[in-house]
């Protein structure tokens, strides 16, 4: 992409259309189109994927219970949605009290028949995203607009669905009695309803009845652009409004640039290096706290620049729970050297070649701070080899395979998720139930995640998060979280009244477009 | 001084019928072998593509069914889709298919085109809501041949006068400025050329429009950016040919008979020197023209086959990929036939 100097260099253009074609940028103010990086499956059943790009499609289409904001200053904030009122009723009951008057898509009212339908089907274990939730739940409707959640049949305190209800979205009762119509035709309470794709565009339309007033932006159009450098070209000639997924360079250009406005949020994602806990050298505890010790993230995050953020925890600043660990691992070559020897490997002899995995394409930078950290490896004496894969096949290798192994020995990877929840980040990670990509399999680790996940009170869980689950992750280190990412967009100036969350999802309701 | 009517006119009134006879049956006989041969060609290629698919990392299944689906799915949906077969039976499947005019479903795509992967319903992956490869490629053909077809013309516009002049000028200042030309048209990738048009064109002078199609408008840049990459094969082709014509001796044999030079460069050089360009059209503009589809239509999200086999491609939905290489083979088989046969008919002393 070109810089901003390059920019004032065309300026002998002239900017008037020629008079038989017409102009590029579109002058609509009631049609906002958004470059999007990724698109949506072929279901639009919310429980039938965990697809990032889809996640935020149905931020525009679906309601959920509460809403988090999820600012780094107070990540615990839970505001009204779909509930108006909510409250821990004993160990294993929340309760939620509806919004009246709110219309699906299909001109029906939410019910509490609906949260109950929506909860019990999405918690099913058989539904591809019931990961998203803690655990099975039972929904008890007290009256047309109250329902209660139960965990006690399931043996898990109600609590965990305390942040979660602000990610999950709420479905129409009769759409999950008929999951074909479910699956071709989303019907949420959201501002803006489907209307129809066609080919890599998606359409929503404003709808009329949103309880919180009809958007002031009628239609919504979804273009998935695949390069960034074109979702850039394309904001800049005025085809596009909003873009997402900014490389860090093209956030740096754009800014400042006139008739753009750039926006940099930290996001709920961290990036780790996750190391393969159930095969050599990495099974040996030290041999990992060797590595971290041996890689510099400060210089990391300078090359990562504009799209990372220092934090020194497994999760992100705007998850609950998050601390800066005081036990984190930092940069200490000595201390890997002691350590290395105490595993048996003195200088890395004796070590058995290492296979680093990441990927290219996907993530701003990995290739080039994946190769930062093969030299600091190979500097204390790892023998690394760096392995970059573009990210089909780089997703291939991710996850454990059905033996228990994943290939090679540490694997970069982000994990995000729409809700301050940090139980959606440390459960399938940490816990020797999941264990998804590193395969862990320690029992202290494992009781003291159960033990957090028990916490009866948000002040308990608060201080078993940060005094024993954390600062224990900080010592064992599965994985190594090295920054927290920050999400880099730009639209034009034209726009305004976006709101963006932390997993993706963009809030139009208020944006207004001149 | 120009001859009257052709001596021998009644022995070829006599001699027509037999010598049709003599053409159609070379024809028939061109046609035959060569469709025989493309066949083969096609077969290997596509057998290659589809075996390669398999062979390299990054399994569809993972994709279709996103990152958390368990072991399990997995193996359950590859078992469904046939992709745990030994290659030779999963191609077998494929031709099957193919030979009855069914390419089959996209691994990835819905039924309305758009479309990623990581889903899995109860049932699991239910093919018949994915959309068929060939709508997707009867979708995507139209706007990849108003493309393609602008990008050859203007490739011409550009290379047909600058060859021509450069011919008809061997060793002078024309010859080096198509060299130079060329020379830098050659030198410039067609990624880097693509987004400076965007930029200086569209994105600062507001002159066209750029990125996707509403309109053919959408198409003159990346039109330019084809026939940059193209037009120096082309004028190299022009200017050789035209320069090697006017060096042949039934052209000075003219002059010596009195037909003027403006005569025999209308009546007999551009009509000779049009095989090689034939030609080259079949061995390589060909070529470059579906490659450089594949990256313009990327850069530009133009919603052509190029894009569709690069998103394809990405998200390893294979049975895409197989179609649009076989659709690809079969192209540049027929096309080079038919470049064949007509460079015959224009100069008898061809023999393919």
């Amino acid at each position: 992409m070109a810089g901003a100097s390059a920019l004032g260099a065309v300026s002998f253009l002239p900017t008037a259309g020629l008079p038989f074609i017409k102009t590029a940028a579109s002058q609509d103010v009631k049609t906002l189109v958004f470059a999007a990086a990724g698109t949506v499956t072929s279901s639009w059943d919310p429980t039938s994927h965990t697809v990032a790009p889809q996640i935020t499609a149905e931020g525009f289409i679906f309601n959920r219970l509460t809403n988090c904001p999820m600012t780094p200053e107070d990540p615990s904030e839970i505001l009204p949605d779909l509930a108006v009122e909510w409250r821990s009723v004993d160990e294993f009951t929340l309760e939620y009290k509806l919004r009246q008057g709110v219309k699906f898509h299909d001109g029906n009212e939410l019910t509490a028949e609906d949260v109950k339908a929506t909860y019990e089907y999405g918690s099913d274990p058989s539904r591809p995203a019931s990961a998203w939730y803690p655990g099975r739940v039972d929904v008890e409707v007290v009256d047309r607009y109250t329902v209660r959640l139960n965990t006690e049949a399931y043996g898990y305190p109600a609590l965990n669905f305390w942040y979660v209800s602000s990610f999950l979205p709420i479905l129409s009762a009769r759409d999950i009695a008929n999951p074909d119509r479910l699956r071709s035709r989303p019907n949420g309470t959201g501002p803006f309803r489907y209307s129809e794709t066609q080919g890599d565009r998606i359409i929503f339309e404003a709808f009329d009845e949103y309880y919180d007033g009809k958007p002031n932006i009628e239609t919504v159009v979804w273009a998935y652009v695949p390069d960034a450098n074109t979702r850039v070209l394309g904001l800049l000639n005025g085809e596009y409004h909003l873009t997402e997924r900014l490389e860090p360079e093209q956030y740096v250009s754009l800014t400042g640039e006139s008739g753009i406005t750039t926006d940099r949020s930290l996001s709920s994602e961290n990036k780790y290096l996750h190391f393969r806990c159930n095969k050599p050298p990495f099974d040996n505890e030290l041999v990992r706290q060797a590595a971290v010790a041996a890689i510099d993230r400060d210089q990391v995050l300078q090359l990562v620049a504009e799209a990372g953020q220092a934090s020194d925890c497994h999760i992100s600043p705007v998850k609950f729970g998050y601390i800066d660990v005081p036990n984190y691992p930092t940069f200490d070559p000595a201390r890997c050297q002691e350590l290395l020897a105490a595993a048996g490997y003195p200088n890395g002899q004796g070590l058995p070649e290492i296979e680093f995995i990441t990927s290219v394409g996907f993530y701003p930078k990995t290739r080039e701070y994946g190769e930062l950290v093969t030299a600091m490896l190979q500097a204390q004496g790892f023998p690394v080899k760096l392995t970059t894969l573009e990210p089909a096949a780089w997703e291939e290798q991710l996850y454990r395979g059905s033996d228990g192994q994943g290939p090679g020995h540490i694997i970069d990877v982000g994990w995000i998720t729409g809700s301050p929840e940090p139980d959606l980040v440390l459960r399938p990670n940490y816990h020797s139930d999941f264990a998804l990509i590193n395969g862990i399999d320690d029992a202290e680790l494992d009781a003291a995640l159960d033990r957090q996940r028990g916490a009866v009170s948000i002040d308990e869980r608060l201080k078993l998060l940060q005094e024993e689950t954390l600062p224990m992750l900080a010592d064992k280190v599965p994985a190594i979280s090295l920054f927290s990412s920050v999400f880099l967009r730009a639209m034009s100036d034209r726009v305004s009244g976006v709101k963006f969350y932390p997993n993706g999802p963009i809030d139009l309701s208020k944006a207004t477009l001149s | 001084m120009r001859s009257g009517a052709p001596q021998g006119a009644s022995e070829h009134l006599l001699l027509g019928p037999f010598y049709r006879l003599i053409g159609m049956a070379f024809a028939i006989e061109f046609f035959v072998r060569r469709i025989l041969q493309g066949a083969v060609i096609v077969f290997l290629v596509s057998f290659v593509i589809f075996a390669l698919l398999r062979v390299v990392s990054g399994d569809p299944v993972r994709i279709i069914l996103g990152p958390m689906a368990s072991s399990a799915a997995i193996e359950e949906t590859a078992e469904q889709l046939g992709l745990r077969d030994p290659i030779p039976i999963q191609y077998g499947r494929f031709v099957a298919g193919v030979v009855q005019g069914d390419f089959g479903h996209s691994f990835i795509r819905g039924v309305q085109g758009g479309s990623t992967g990581g889903s899995q319903d109860s049932e699991g992956l239910d093919t018949d809501n994915r959309a068929p490869v060939f709508d997707l490629i009867m979708t995507a053909l139209p706007y990849t041949a108003i493309l393609a077809g602008g990008g050859v013309f203007l490739a011409l516009l550009i290379a047909l006068p600058i060859g021509i002049f450069a011919g008809r000028n061997s060793g002078r200042w024309p010859d080096r400025f198509a060299l130079y030309v060329s020379s830098l048209f050659i030198s410039l990738p067609n990624i880097w050329i693509g987004v400076v048009l965007i930029f200086l064109f569209s994105t600062k002078a507001g002159w066209l429009p750029a990125i996707g199609y509403e309109g053919l408008a959408y198409a003159i840049l990346p039109a330019i950016v084809i026939a940059i990459e193209i037009s120096p094969v082309l004028i190299r082709a022009i200017s050789v040919s035209v320069s090697d014509n006017l060096r042949a001796p039934y052209f000075a044999l003219g002059l010596v008979r009195g037909l003027s030079s403006n005569y025999m460069f209308r009546a007999h050089v551009l009509r000779n020197s049009a095989v090689p360009l034939m030609n080259l059209f079949g061995a390589q503009v060909i070529g470059m023209l579906l490659g450089g589809l594949f990256v313009v239509e990327y850069i530009f999200s133009y919603p052509g086959i190029g894009l569709l086999t690069i998103n394809a491609i990405f998200q390893r939905d294979f049975p895409i990929v197989q179609a649009i290489s076989i659709l690809a083979a079969v192209a540049l088989v027929l096309i080079n036939m038919f470049v064949d046969f007509f460079s015959s008919l224009i100069d008898r002393r061809l023999k393919f």
